[in-house]
């Protein structure tokens, strides 16, 4: 994200929610963004993933403009969930994950297995047979990320992974997200709890606008290394 | 096949009525009543409360569990803070005598664990500790207060604050570690981290909250002629 800024309009009021925010995630890179409610950390992310445009600034993903190739990217490379509460009854889990692939067309029993293995993935297999309704906040969040999964992104955002979950399981879903990021997958989180802080490569705040602390990643870039006349210098 | 002993050791009990001897008695019901002040002595008591042990084992625990946060100490310092607590009548020394293997001598190893006396002393030093915690986070919030003035000085402060709890990671979650040996997080390091996770949280929004009020100080600030 390059000076992004985006304003939300309360009654006639026009409110700078993002004040030219610039921040850069590396593949493999766990970022949390901790904000108080109504901080914008939402906001930030649904403009991280594309699903909202900045009113201002730049989103670029692989060094495409996320907004000049529309919706694509979500499912080309880009994942996004949000916690979303289960309703009574509905489809069943693993109808729920393969439906997102049936809509692109893929033959049902090539997404069935897709799904399976993303639910594996996620540690809910056992649950793909149940309603929707039937999970708990924790496995909620699963089948979300394994719906997000079964496209094979390579950024996964995730709005408040944590959120409503019970508080000794909010530790499995970080750890996952770190497995996820040391698979290699870059996965920007919001946090409100302080929970999704824990095992992020870098924590960042987000108040009044601003976003503080690293926003571009501490590892600089790998500079390969060549011999010559006996000494180690930079290629 | 290797025998273990349990004595109710008379060598024990005559070291420590030889010491009292030494001390000249009053002397070591006097040192048994000062108020132990040593972090690492309480650390050690916290140690064998959570699994009695050998000095050797409390050492390498102490320096997995506590080395980053609590004094450096060697191995003399551990057996100098289980004498000072059996002194002090708050854990109890058994001493496990073995057989060498070639059966020719005798191998002695002490044995120490916590007396109900040492549980209530170390839970009463617990409390006491979060109290001070507590009492030290709030005197750092009021001397902020000091730059009401300077709300700049404030502010930066804030900002470097912010960093240092943005950047700090030891609120990571505990896992397994493999390698040079497997150690498996205990209960300890799970309360830690999610201590640390829930202060980080709640830290964040102090200074949220108190950025706000320097920020508004700040914008009403007249420059000095």
């Amino acid at each position: 994200m390059r000076r992004v800024s985006r304003f939300h309009a309360r009654g006639s009021r026009r409110v700078e929610v993002l004040r030219e925010v610039s921040l850069e995630i590396d593949a493999g890179e766990l970022v949390a963004v901790w904000g108080l409610r109504r901080s914008g950390r939402s906001t930030l992310l649904a403009v991280a993933a594309g699903v909202d445009p900045p009113d201002a600034g730049e989103v670029l993903f692989e060094g495409a403009d996320l907004n000049a190739r529309g919706t694509t990217a979500l499912g080309n490379g880009v994942g996004y969930c949000r916690p979303i509460a289960g309703r009574p009854g509905g489809r069943s889990v693993i109808e729920n994950v393969c439906a997102g692939l049936l809509a692109r067309g893929v033959p049902p029993l090539d997404a069935q297995s897709r799904a399976q293995r993303a639910l594996e993935r996620v540690g809910v297999e056992p649950c793909s047979e149940l309603a929707s309704g039937e999970l708990d906040a924790a496995e909620t969040m699963r089948v979300a990320i394994a719906c997000a999964l079964v496209f094979g992104p390579r950024l996964l955002v995730i709005d408040e992974p944590t959120k409503g979950v019970d508080l000794l399981d909010r530790d499995e879903i970080i750890l996952l997200l770190r497995s996820l990021a040391n698979s290699g997958i870059a996965v920007l989180v919001s946090d409100g709890d302080g929970s999704g802080l824990s095992d992020a490569d870098r924590s960042l705040a987000l108040a009044g606008g601003v976003l503080r602390g690293k926003t571009s990643p501490e590892l600089g870039t790998v500079v390969p290394l060549a011999r010559a006349a006996g000494r180690i210098t930079a290629a | 096949m290797e025998t273990v002993e349990w004595e109710t050791d008379r060598y024990v009990q005559a070291e420590s009525d030889y010491s009292f001897a030494l001390m000249g008695g009053t002397e070591a019901r006097r040192e048994r009543s000062l108020p132990m002040r040593s972090a690492v002595n309480w650390t050690v008591l916290g140690l064998v409360i959570e699994r009695s042990s050998y000095g050797f084992e409390l050492w390498k625990r102490y320096e997995r569990e506590y080395g980053d946060m609590a004094p450096t100490v060697g191995g003399s310092n551990i057996y100098a803070a289980l004498n000072v607590l059996k002194d002090k009548g708050l854990i109890e020394e058994r001493v496990e005598t073995r057989r060498a293997p070639d059966g020719t001598a005798r191998l002695r190893k002490s044995h120490y664990r916590a007396t109900q006396e040492g549980l209530v002393a170390y839970e009463g030093w617990v409390i006491a500790q979060a109290r001070e915690h507590d009492r030290r986070s709030r005197q750092f919030a009021r001397q902020l207060g000091a730059f009401e003035r300077q709300p700049q000085i404030a502010l930066a402060i804030l900002e470097r604050y912010g960093r240092a709890c943005l950047d700090d990671k030891d609120a990571r979650i505990p896992t397994t570690v493999k390698f040079p040996t497997p150690v498996t997080p205990g209960l300890g390091d799970q309360l830690a981290s999610a201590y640390g996770r829930e202060v980080k949280a709640a830290t964040l929004g102090w200074i949220e909250y108190a950025r706000r009020k320097f920020e508004a100080l700040a914008s009403k600030e007249t420059p000095l002629p």
